[in-house]
């Protein structure tokens, strides 16, 4: 089996991304991420949609107004849909449309789709109301439900193919990517939508508070002085083909997804396993399904959510897979940037992915270089900048509560003189 | 699919117990048994529906104890005793297996530990959240106890796709199995029906009761005016046919297809217009695994008493057979109320070919729909059933399911 360092043709069969979209803290798009990811900073402070001085503690990563000028103003649903739902349709429309595609076109086109909170926000507001003796518009609600934001993407891009929203937790969005790759390699879709989003909403600000898993300072994954995670909101949607479908109809080759993999802890409702036994498993059988052997080079974008729990066994696990090969793997978590969009996580972290392995450089945890990670979660850590790394294989992990876990394996895209992919 | 994936197993929780005996003693009887919603929460209107089918607490018995489930939610309670009356169904006790994938479907989640959570958080404070009702509000909480009761470690999935969720968590269990990832799956449907849900249901008109006067859910009727909510689980065991008939396990059936579509003509809380596409993409699913409409000999429908819901139902199957060629529907919904448990334990129901009561609530054939649903006895001996389940929303999916053959299995 090679190591992880692929071969740049990828065969038809390969699943192709060719379309990213996204909508962070950074802003609403692509670029807006991407020179967000490059400064290094975090987006992590005191969020302004709800009043969290009730709370235990007071940070957030909020995604700020849309433009005016935005493309997806004129959609069908973008006025009556949730905080939740304009994030997915902004995202979905930037894929499809960067992926050169318009609402309508494919006749098998699917959306699979990860989230965990969907209007919640807007549910929170009538429950709110209700207990106020008001009489509070039931519309607001329609959305309401988990499949909210995949309907209201499907009806505005006209997609007629299959529609399946997941929700596990913090594995809701990888989980969406390694279906709709499945749906595409059984010949289910011709072109698939993938990502997820979720918004802040009050029940699990409080929630996470409760459990006593979120840093009152902004988030270190796998610093030593972590003190848990930092909610964030936002979207991530990836357009997926078969290499052989994207050529065809002269679409740019982003990255490729080569391989998935899932797995269930079984072991506590809300720790995960001591010595990540369950994220090994999922990392390796997305490698196998690569058709990849562990080796040297490639990074990891990995969940690290920087609790003290989660960063130690995942480090753990990282570990058990690649051995002695990890203290030349570089590994980041977007999380540290963008904070932890729960169920849309998965996906903004597959669209960061993407984009590092596109232009070969991965970016920074914010921090200190100098600090280095917690040797009780010993892993090469892109802390600060960014470092560059060849073209080569990635793997991205999410972690989920109730021990839900699922691994990608992307590559970069292949080298437009060799492949004849070019747009 | 490359290996044939065959049910195994399957079991029911529900407003009319645990069980298959139980489920198909209640369902040859009549119909469902509703019962007071409590509108102590103050969350309902004055005049509106009342009455929901809810399942009784004490009645899970030996397949949850009291102990082992009080810190979980209801949704969880019921997959964790359905998916042990599946394996125990499928004779393989309390154990599915170690790479066993667990794969739910729900269309609200735990509701009422978020409703109990709200109120922590906005009438109390936000620090009063309890720790472990949120840990159990999450959607997936019920396939996490799942598969930590059962030591399933094999992929976990939740799919919140409302009434298309059974049928497309059907065909994500077969996939899991057919391509090797897992042994086994366990298949859950689960759903709840509590008070501030039904409120909501009710506000928006979609309840048999929302418009006043009587609460009977009428699926296919020309008086139908809504669905009756109920709640409850039904799990089954998926595994490679081959597999199952070395161990000497006994074949429900097998899973021939699993297929879905999108309506985009759907509004966000209704059902759409567009039956002509929703059957057009049934028609090439269907192409794609070498089937034509005359190779489905039978039709489980999800309908489930609603005006616009029934009627798309009716359309799709009018198309896919024509006029005349549409087979009776078995109607699990008029039996068991909304959920998605109720739709997938008529499947299977159908597939053992056990006796059915005439569809309750049906007296009267819509001129404009077509279909007369099943009109009561043993079940037609029908080779391979559709079973359809159009969404709210939009979606809509489809599985096709072969009857065991005679001389396979025990």
């Amino acid at each position: 089996m090679p190591t992880l360092s692929a071969d740049p043709r990828w065969p038809d069969a390969t699943v192709a991304v060719t379309g990213l979209g996204a909508v962070t803290a950074w802003g609403w798009g692509v670029n807006a991420f991407l020179r967000g990811l490059d400064t290094g900073r975090t987006t992590i402070g005191p969020p302004r949609t709800f009043d969290v001085t009730g709370h235990r503690t007071g940070v957030a990563s909020e995604v700020g107004e849309p433009p005016p000028d935005g493309p997806w103003r004129d959609l069908a649903g973008w006025g009556e849909g949730s905080r939740c739902d304009r994030f997915a349709l902004a995202a979905a429309v930037e894929a499809w449309s960067g992926a050169g595609l318009r609402p309508g076109d494919a006749a098998r086109a699917g959306l699979y789709f990860g989230g965990s909170t969907a209007a919640m926000a807007e549910g929170e507001a009538f429950f709110q109301d209700l207990g106020a003796g008001g009489h509070p518009r039931v519309a607001p609600l329609a959305s309401h439900p988990l499949d909210g934001p995949a309907n209201a993407v499907a009806r505005a891009l006209r997609l007629g193919g299959p529609v399946v929203a997941l929700s596990s937790a913090c594995a809701s969005g990888g989980l969406a990517v390694a279906e709709a790759v499945d749906a595409l390699r059984a010949g289910d879709v011709e072109v698939a939508l993938a990502g997820g989003a979720d918004a802040l909403c009050q029940l699990t600000y409080a929630g996470f508070n409760a459990l006593r898993a979120v840093d009152e300072k902004p988030c270190r994954p796998f610093r030593a002085d972590r003190g848990g995670m930092s909610l964030g909101e936002g979207a991530g949607m990836l357009v997926l083909e078969t290499v052989a479908h994207a050529r065809a109809r002269g679409a740019r080759i982003r990255a490729v997804v080569l391989g998935r993999g899932a797995s269930c802890d079984a072991h506590h409702m809300t720790a995960p396993h001591p010595e990540g036994e369950g994220a090994a498993r999922a990392v390796s059988a997305a490698l196998g399904d690569a058709g990849l052997d562990p080796g040297r080079g490639g990074f990891v974008n990995a969940h690290g959510t920087g609790t003290p729990h989660n960063d130690r066994a995942e480090a753990r696990a990282l570990a058990s897979v690649f051995g002695d090969g990890r203290g030349s793997l570089p590994v980041t978590s977007t999380k540290g940037v963008v904070g932890h969009l729960l169920g849309g996580s998965g996906a903004i972290e597959a669209v960061a992915t993407a984009l590092c392995l596109e232009r070969g450089r991965v970016h920074g945890v914010p921090g200190d270089p100098a600090d280095g990670a917690d040797p009780e979660a010993p892993v090469d850590l892109v802390l600060g900048g960014s470092r560059v790394v060849e073209r080569t294989v990635a793997v991205s992990t999410s972690l989920a509560f109730g021990g839900s876990n699922v691994a990608l394996v992307l590559a970069g895209p292949e080298p437009r003189a060799e492949g004849g992919s070019g747009s | 699919m490359t290996e044939a994936v065959a049910i195994t197993g399957w079991g029911p929780v529900g407003p009319e117990g645990c069980g298959k005996g139980a489920l198909a003693k209640h369902w040859a009887e009549g119909g469902p048994r509703p019962v007071e919603v409590d509108r102590g929460g103050g969350y309902h209107r004055r005049r509106g529906a009342r009455l929901a089918a809810r399942v009784d607490p004490t009645s899970l018995g030996e397949w949850l104890s009291s102990r082992e489930g009080r810190r979980m939610s209801p949704p969880s309670r019921f997959a964790v005793a359905a998916a042990r009356l599946a394996l125990d169904d499928a004779g393989l006790g309390d154990d599915p297996g170690p790479d066993t994938a667990v794969i739910t479907a729900t269309s609200y989640g735990p509701s009422t530990f978020t409703e109990s959570l709200l109120r922590q958080i906005f009438h109390e404070a936000p620090t009063a959240a309890s720790p472990a009702l949120f840990t159990e509000s999450v959607a997936n909480a019920s396939a996490a106890q799942v598969a930590l009761r059962l030591g399933a470690r094999g992929p976990n999935v939740t799919i919140t796709q409302r009434q298309a969720g059974p049928l497309l968590a059907l065909a994500k269990g077969a996939r899991e199995v057919a391509s090797g990832r897992a042994s086994r799956a366990l298949v859950v449907a689960v759903d709840e029906a509590e008070p501030l849900l039904h409120a909501i249901l009710d506000r928006f008109g979609a309840l048999a009761g929302s418009r006043g006067g009587e609460e009977v859910a009428r699926p296919f009727d020309l008086r139908r005016r809504g669905f009756l909510v109920s709640e409850g689980a039904t799990a089954c065991v998926l595994e490679p046919a081959s597999a199952a008939l070395e161990r000497g396990g006994r074949v429900v059936g097998t899973i021939r297809a699993g297929l879905s579509a999108f309506d985009p003509s759907s509004p966000p809380a209704g059902w759409g217009l567009d039956p002509e596409h929703l059957a057009a993409g049934l028609a090439a699913g269907l192409a794609r695994h070498g089937l034509g409409p005359a190779d489905l000999s039978g039709w489980v429908s999800g309908a489930c008493g609603s005006v616009a819901g029934d009627r798309l139902e009716a359309a799709c199957g009018r198309l896919l057979w024509g006029a005349d060629g549409v087979p009776s529907p078995v109607v699990p919904k008029a039996y068991g109320g909304e959920h998605g448990g109720a739709l997938l334990s008529g499947a299977l129901l159908a597939l053992e070919g056990w006796d059915l009561a005439p569809t309750p609530g049906f007296a009267e054939a819509d001129p404009e729909l077509g279909p007369v649903p099943f009109a009561g006895g043993a079940v037609p001996t029908a080779g391979r059933w559709l079973v359809s389940s159009m969404a709210v929303g939009g979606a809509a999916a489809w599985a096709v399911l072969d009857r065991r053959d005679p001389g396979a299995g025990a």
